[in-house]
């Protein structure tokens, strides 16, 4: 009996031994779960993700172009508070460079080249929001937790000069005939007409140099800052096309596309029931359409019914102030005192249209606008209108006979079309657009051109536009918040204050008068 | 319902239970009560501290029933319990005056914006006059096509209340039980049937259960038990806030212009569209509440398996050795079809889905301890013990589902449109520990027990993956050694200190993926390794057109990060007067919290978000009195014991480093602070409205009030006469705040009763009676005042208070809102409308016992027992406040994560509940 118990408790030891110990103590049991290093094209996709401004969104409301008439939606207040900064996204540049060169040695790829054109594009694009922004220190991780701040010029000195480098390796690369380049959805691997990955690099190249001219076209208040030298950079890329390709057409447009399964546009046939009657035509942007009977109107808005007029009569076509009340303003939309935005265009399907990154007649306007302003020879209203053009072919408008469909009533698909005449001779030949010529009405007109094209697409530029040149005019009144102000910036985030505290109160010093202010001008409209 | 309860003690959450001295992973509804000879809830840290870090906030330490010997060898228990949830305490109140729509009109085309007003409405349209009004059921002229106008009359009048149905809850079980000289064993089976509320919601759970013990000689002795346990359901409701839910779809969003006993509703399909397409009022937003019942089902299987062996060596009266292992398991399927024509967030196409959640989790221990008593001198008696454990943990899951269906109502990943969406979790943990407990009692004068523990834990840096963590306590009872009043008859007091450390663990976990923007995602208990420590890495998601993506990873691991800590001292003292009549016991605890493991916060503009370190500690301090007594005791057996308690408590943060800090919170803070929109106001206290009569918001969110509650209070009454006894329990809290979510949503949408009440109701009808008139401008003037001067209000850049109230002027407000919907739902935005203070009471249970009297069976019968219950729940619910709608209890306590939500989600109504039980005994 005993022996026989012996045996019964080694066994049992035995037992609930192995059931345990088979396993070595590892130390530390890493996360199976998600990786450490990556193919750089995986995180290059997440960056091109990151630079496309949804429409239907603030940027749509601050530009003046679509508004909420449901208050339960949202109200068309401008902001109160902290600007989103792209620090995550530049994370990833860093990261898509470093993973990238990790696996082609440290030299010229098409990530790296790209790297240096999104640096160039976000920090801009943050500067713009807030003023100055940390740059040269910036990104350095646990090297340097506290980043100081770089003006807002040395922001925009650096990023021409990012621009410059990157057009160079573009260059190298393409000379070199890379192929190396994947991950690429804007050119490369997009769904129609996808790009070699050489021609992708081209394309790159052509976005690089138009979305630089932007960038100039914004320092127009500091045109003639010797360390900036933006005419001479103007003239630059206008001078020699060989070194500095920029776009031709649409087809070289920066944009996003949408598809019908995963990346719906916006407004699309499954919110009908939610927002086709409950967001409207801004007036900043239909009225100065309808004003000039431009046809792009009919693809944009319906017609407002309760106004009494035929449906293709421009008169028909009213939009809301942006500082209305949002409830009187919903009222009108029921009683079709407004008009909402083309359920045709918007509403039938799920692609809507194409939201632009860097677009082509924004391009052409900014040459002309260049030319306007005498920083460099040319015919600006060749530019002028050729940025017209440009955009009548985004939104279908022929000239000759078009096809124009209205929703008939209410009810989702039912459309009533018309077959309107639109003479392109007859629009530019109109005093308001016929163009006046380099002088301040000259200007204005490419201005109001360059802001219609930038309708609902390209970000905040409208709203830049607005803050650097005060064209259009803005509608203002109580819907807007801020009390009847647009404001100017946006704060810096609020965790700059208890994570970078000293050089965060020095920007702001330096900037505002220690006052981080919306309300505040910075340095680029000065 | 069934996801891992929140046990809230001392304002955190217990995580631990042990049943027969092995922890175990448990949902509660995992053990069966008939099975549980004895459970101790082990509060303080000095008690748990050798359990390991999971019991640091507590403990539930259960002893199941074994089998017992007597006179006839074996027993049997039947028990039997039934259980009626009906009536609520508790529902919002809506009216019926006005059907859906806005602005006082609507007209049905084609429910989803089609017609006037018909698509993802509020319940702000136009007054039930019997006017002829196009509804979803009027008839289409065959010849133009055009739906007809039907009488608008309030036809759905308590629609919820008359869709919801009593519950019903019975548990039977049954337990052999035997014993003989050297063996014992028990086997035990129960079922519990659970009828919901809500239509065609049900939960079935079977319990298996077996000990069994046998001494091989009288030193040497083997245990052994074992836990199957099925939770079965074909359908849990989901009440997280949105399409998904009944109660958004019926009370806040939709009105009494549908019947929900009309026969084409309760039909739930379109003629020749079944399978495709149900009826309802409205197709955008809302559903049909059969159709979400009957046709949209969520099932739940869930097989949960522990059990353990063990071998105990006797050498002598002094010294034990002990050998075991447990295995704690848990196996389960969530799933969910989603038919055709469901809608909720995000998925507005209509076609429909299938997902599985599914998780595995194997927890194992493997233990040996060696005990030890015994007298040293005349003075000393020791009580020791020391033991090591390994703990190896393996834990699985996956989260499927199809982008939309091909075939309707085949629920198949092989049958979606898009390909699937598939997400996948492992995770492997190993704990190695060593322990001691060593209790010294001198004399009668005082006791010292110190236990600690040692931890390796793989969760852990390698260079400091091993912990240690002691705790002392001290109690002494002064009436045995110093001469006491005669009206004292029992004193005694305790003091602590511990310890105890944490790896970098979580104790629930949600599904491997969630790409799904409605419902609320299921979480289990976990208790594995968070990787939180783990190289930095990046996030793969989908990016554009469904091609994969990487996200670089935003924070860096400290090098030198430790297992977080906790500190804890306690006071206690228990008196007892009068022969033990009266007695009184009073506990005071302070914890220091932390350093925890906590990303610290770095500016984004050096490319980090965080750097995992060791930072901030709270100190979480708070009192526990009892009051026990037993003002009644007769010689003819009647006895009334009383016992009342009351407890407090409060967390602040000892060490909250400046980057966390903002302008929210800061170092001695409360930690449950809570901030919310709140209107601009006058110095005076009156709101500021702009130009066109709103109210303006401040632009940062202002401290509202704090989460927890400031004490707690029960008080129990037990009264028995012979074998009759009668129980009782008022309990009730007193302070905190919280949002009234399902007030403010219904306020906004117009259903809820005070939207046609007061000077709201007034400017309603008369906006229901002129809204057609030219020059119609509304009637309401909202509440206090506008700036009259034209100046900009300036806003603090940090707090967003205004900071220039000396350059406003202001005049009473004389702006008249257009359409009063506008101005409830900005007004009604404000915290302070629809905030609630979270003091209650309740009774919350009456008990009704009668236990035979033994005689009547007599010596020789084969039934030994039989009592019967009488049980009620919920009875009364008080509750302060002016609005009557929710039941503030549930959100009395801390959630999960030991955290206070501002505004926590929709509930499920509360009932009252009765039952009765009977107990046999053979």
């Amino acid at each position: 009996m005993k022996k026989h118990n012996y045996y019964i408790v080694v066994l049992f030891a035995l037992l609930l031994s192995t059931n345990s110990c088979k396993k070595q103590y590892n130390d530390y049991t890493p996360d199976p779960n998600n990786p450490v290093t990556v193919p750089p094209y995986l995180v290059l996709r997440q960056i091109l993700n990151d630079m496309v401004v949804y429409p239907f969104g603030d940027a749509d409301k601050f530009g003046q172009f679509v508004l909420s008439s449901y208050t339960y939606y949202g109200t068309n207040e401008y902001w109160t508070g902290s600007a989103d900064l792209n620090y995550g996204t530049l994370r990833n540049v860093a990261a898509m460079d470093k993973e990238a060169k990790r696996s082609a040695g440290d030299v010229n790829n098409p990530y790296s080249a790209l790297a240096k054109f999104f640096k160039a594009y976000f920090f801009i694009d943050m500067s713009l929001k807030v003023g100055d922004v940390p740059m040269t220190e910036a990104l350095l991780g646990l090297e340097n937790p506290t980043p100081k701040y770089d003006s807002q010029k040395d922001v925009f000195k650096q990023s021409l000069d990012l621009l410059e480098q990157a057009n160079n390796d573009l260059a190298a690369l393409i000379s070199a005939a890379d192929v190396s380049l994947l991950g690429d959805f804007y050119f490369q691997e997009r769904i129609n007409g996808p790009e070699t990955p050489l021609n992708a690099l081209k394309s790159w190249q052509k976005v690089v140099n138009t979305y630089k001219l932007r960038v100039l076209i914004a320092l127009s208040k500091k045109a003639d800052d010797a360390d900036l030298g933006v005419k001479q950079k103007f003239n630059d890329v206008l001078s020699d096309p060989a070194k500095y390709p920029i776009m031709e057409s649409l087809d070289d447009n920066l944009q996003y596309v949408y598809n019908n399964a995963f990346n719906k546009y916006p407004n699309n046939k499954d919110n009908y029931g939610f927002d086709a009657t409950r967001i409207t035509v801004g007036q900043t942007w239909i009225n100065t359409l309808s004003s000039l009977n431009d046809l792009r109107v009919m693809k944009i808005a319906d017609p407002a019914r309760g106004l009494g007029f035929a449906d293709t009569d421009y008169r028909s076509f009213v939009g809301a102030s942006n500082g209305e009340d949002v409830s009187t303003m919903g009222g009108k939309v029921e009683q079709g005192l407004y008009s909402l935005v083309g359920r045709k265009r918007y509403y039938d399907g799920y692609l809507g249209e194409p939201t632009f990154i860097v677009g082509y007649p924004e391009m052409c306007f900014n040459i002309a606008e260049a030319i306007n302003r005498g920083w460099v020879t040319g015919d600006a209203d060749s530019w002028y209108q050729k940025g017209i053009k440009a955009d009548f072919d985004f939104y279908g408008v022929v000239d000759g006979d078009n096809t124009i469909s209205f929703l008939r009533t209410l009810a989702p698909g039912d459309y009533v079309n018309y077959t309107v005449n639109f003479s392109y001779a007859t629009y530019f030949n109109q005093p308001a657009v016929k163009y006046a010529g380099d002088n301040a009405t000259g200007l204005g007109q490419i201005l109001t051109q360059k802001y219609l094209a930038f309708g609902r697409n390209s970000g905040y530029e409208a709203y830049y536009q607005w803050r650097r040149t005060n064209v259009p005019t803005f509608s203002t009144g109580p819907g807007i918040g801020n009390s009847g102000v647009i404001p100017l910036r946006w704060q810096y985030p609020t965790a700059e204050l208890s994570t970078n505290a000293a050089n965060y109160t020095a920007a702001v010093q330096s900037q505002y008068g220690g006052d981080d202010n919306i309300n505040l001008q910075m340095w680029i409209i000065k | 319902m069934l996801a891992a309860p929140a046990v809230s003690l001392r304002g955190q959450n217990i995580t631990l239970y042990v049943v027969d001295g092995m922890p175990i992973s448990s949902d509660t509804w995992n053990i069966s009560p008939d099975d549980i000879e004895t459970y101790t809830v082990l509060k303080g840290l000095a008690a748990t501290a050798i359990y390991g870090s999971r019991a640091q906030n507590g403990a539930i330490l259960i002893t199941t029933k074994r089998g017992k010997r007597n006179a006839k060898g074996f027993s049997v228990d039947f028990n039997s319990s039934t259980q009626v949830d009906n009536g609520f305490i508790a529902l919002p109140e809506t009216q019926a005056l006005y059907g859906g729509g806005e602005r006082t009109e609507y007209a049905f085309g084609d429910g989803k914006g089609g017609g006037l007003n018909d698509g993802d409405y509020d319940v702000w349209g136009p007054k039930f006059n019997g006017q002829l009004i196009p509804q979803y059921d009027s008839p289409i002229d065959p010849a133009t096509g055009i739906r007809q106008g039907t009488p608008y009359v309030a036809r759905g009048v308590n629609n919820l209340k008359r869709f919801i149905q009593p519950g019903l809850l019975t548990t039977n079980s049954i337990s052999f039980s035997g014993a003989s000289d050297r063996a014992n064993v028990r086997v035990s089976f129960s079922n519990s049937h659970q009828k919901g509320i809500i239509p065609n919601t049900k939960l079935d759970i079977n319990n298996f259960n077996i000990t069994a013990g046998y001494d091989l000689t009288s030193k040497l002795k083997i245990e052994g038990g074992l836990n199957y346990n099925r939770q079965n359901s074909p359908n849990i409701p989901d009440v997280q806030y949105g399409p998904n839910s009944v109660i958004y779809s019926m009370t806040i969003w939709t009105g009494a212009d549908w019947d929900v006993d009309a026969p084409d509703i309760r039909g739930i399909w379109q003629p020749g569209k079944e399978g495709v397409q149900s009826v309802f009022a409205e197709y955008q937003r809302y559903h049909n509440p059969w159709f979400m019942s009957y046709e949209w089902l969520r099932g739940h299987y869930k097989t949960d398996v522990y059990g353990n062996l063990g071998l105990t060596y006797k050498f002598n009266t002094h010294l034990e050795a002990v050998l075991r292992a447990n295995v704690s398991t848990y196996d389960v399927l969530r799933n969910e079809k989603m038919p055709y024509s469901a809608h909720p967030y995000g998925r507005e196409e209509n076609r429909g889905d299938y997902r599985e959640d599914r998780r595995s989790l194997y927890d194992n221990n493997v233990e040996g301890l060696v005990k030890y008593n015994n007298k040293i001198g005349s003075a000393f008696t020791i009580d020791a013990l020391a033991g090591v454990n390994a703990r190896n943990f393996k834990y699985n899951s996956s989260f499927v589902t199809t982008d939309y269906l091909n075939v309707p109502g085949l629920y198949s990943f092989s049958n979606s449109v898009n390909p699937i969406k598939a997400y996948s979790y492992n995770a492997d943990m190993l704990v190695l520990s060593a322990y001691y407990s060593v209790g010294l009692e001198f004399k009668d004068y005082l006791t010292l027990t110190t236990t600690g523990r040692v931890d390796k834990s793989s969760s852990l840096l390698k260079n400091n993956n091993t912990y240690f963590y002691p705790s002392f306590s001290l109690a002494s009872v002064i009436s045995d050694y110093v001469k006491m009043p005669k009206v004292i008859s029992f004193l005694k007091v305790r003091a602590s200190y511990a310890t105890a450390k944490a790896p970098s663990t979580s104790a629930y976990l949600g599904p491997a993926g969630y790409p799904l923007g409605y419902g609320a995602p299921y979480v289990t208990t976990y208790g594995g390794p968070n990787f939180g420590l783990s190289d930095p890495a990046y996030t793969i998601s989908p990016t554009y057109n469904n091609l994969t993506g990487a996200y670089a990873p935003g924070n860096k691991i400290d090098p030198n990060v430790k297992s977080s800590v906790l500190k804890s001292t306690e006071y206690g003292l228990d008196i007892r007067f009068l022969g033990n009549r009266l007695g009184f016991s009073a506990t005071y605890y302070s914890n220091l919290i932390g350093p925890y493991i906590r990303p610290f916060p770095l500016s984004e503009a050096s490319g980090l978000t965080a750097f995992t370190t060791n930072a901030i500690t709270t100190k979480l301090s708070g009192a526990e009195i009892s009051l026990m007594g037993t003002p009644i005791q007769t010689k003819t057996g009647f006895r009334w014991d009383v016992l009342v308690n009351w407890s407090t408590f409060k967390e602040v943060y000892k060490d909250y480093p400046s980057n966390f800090a903002n302008y929210q919170f800061h170092q001695g803070d409360r930690v449950d602070k809570l901030f919310a929109n709140l209107t601009a106001k006058t110095p005076d206290g009156q709101v500021i409205n702009n130009g066109a009569g709103f109210p303006v918001y401040l632009p940062k969110g202002q401290y509202v009030g704090n989460g927890d509650v400031d004490w707690s209070w029960a008080i129990n009454n037990r009264f028995t006469y012979k074998t009759f006894s009668l129980s009782f329990q008022f309990d009730g809290k007193v302070g905190g705040i919280v949002q009234d979510y399902v007030k403010r949503k219904s306020t906004e949408g117009g259903s809820n009763i005070e939207t046609v009440q007061g000077a709201v109701g007034v400017a309603r009808q008369y906006e229901n009676d002129h809204h057609k008139d030219p020059g119609f401008e509304g009637s309401y003037v909202g509440e206090g005042v506008q700036v009259s001067n034209g100046a900009v209000i300036q806003y603090d850049d940090v707090t967003g208070v205004i900071t220039n109230y000396k350059d406003l002027q202001f005049a009473t407000n004389t702006s008249k809102v257009k359409y009063i919907q506008d101005y409830v739902s900005s007004f009604f935005n404000n915290f302070e409308h629809t905030s609630v203070a979270k003091t209650y009471a309740k009774l919350r249970e009456v008990v009704l016992t009668y236990s035979l009297p033994m005689k009547v069976f007599g010596d020789k019968s084969v039934i030994r027992k039989i009592e019967i219950s009488l049980v009620g729940r919920n009875l009364l619910y008080f509750f302060p406040s002016r609005f009557h709608d929710i039941d503030v209890d549930q959100y009395s306590g801390r959630n999960i994560y030991s955290g206070n939500s501002r505004e926590p989600n929709l509930q499920t109504p509360t009932t009252r509940s009765y039952g009765f039980n009977i107990n046999v005994g053979f």
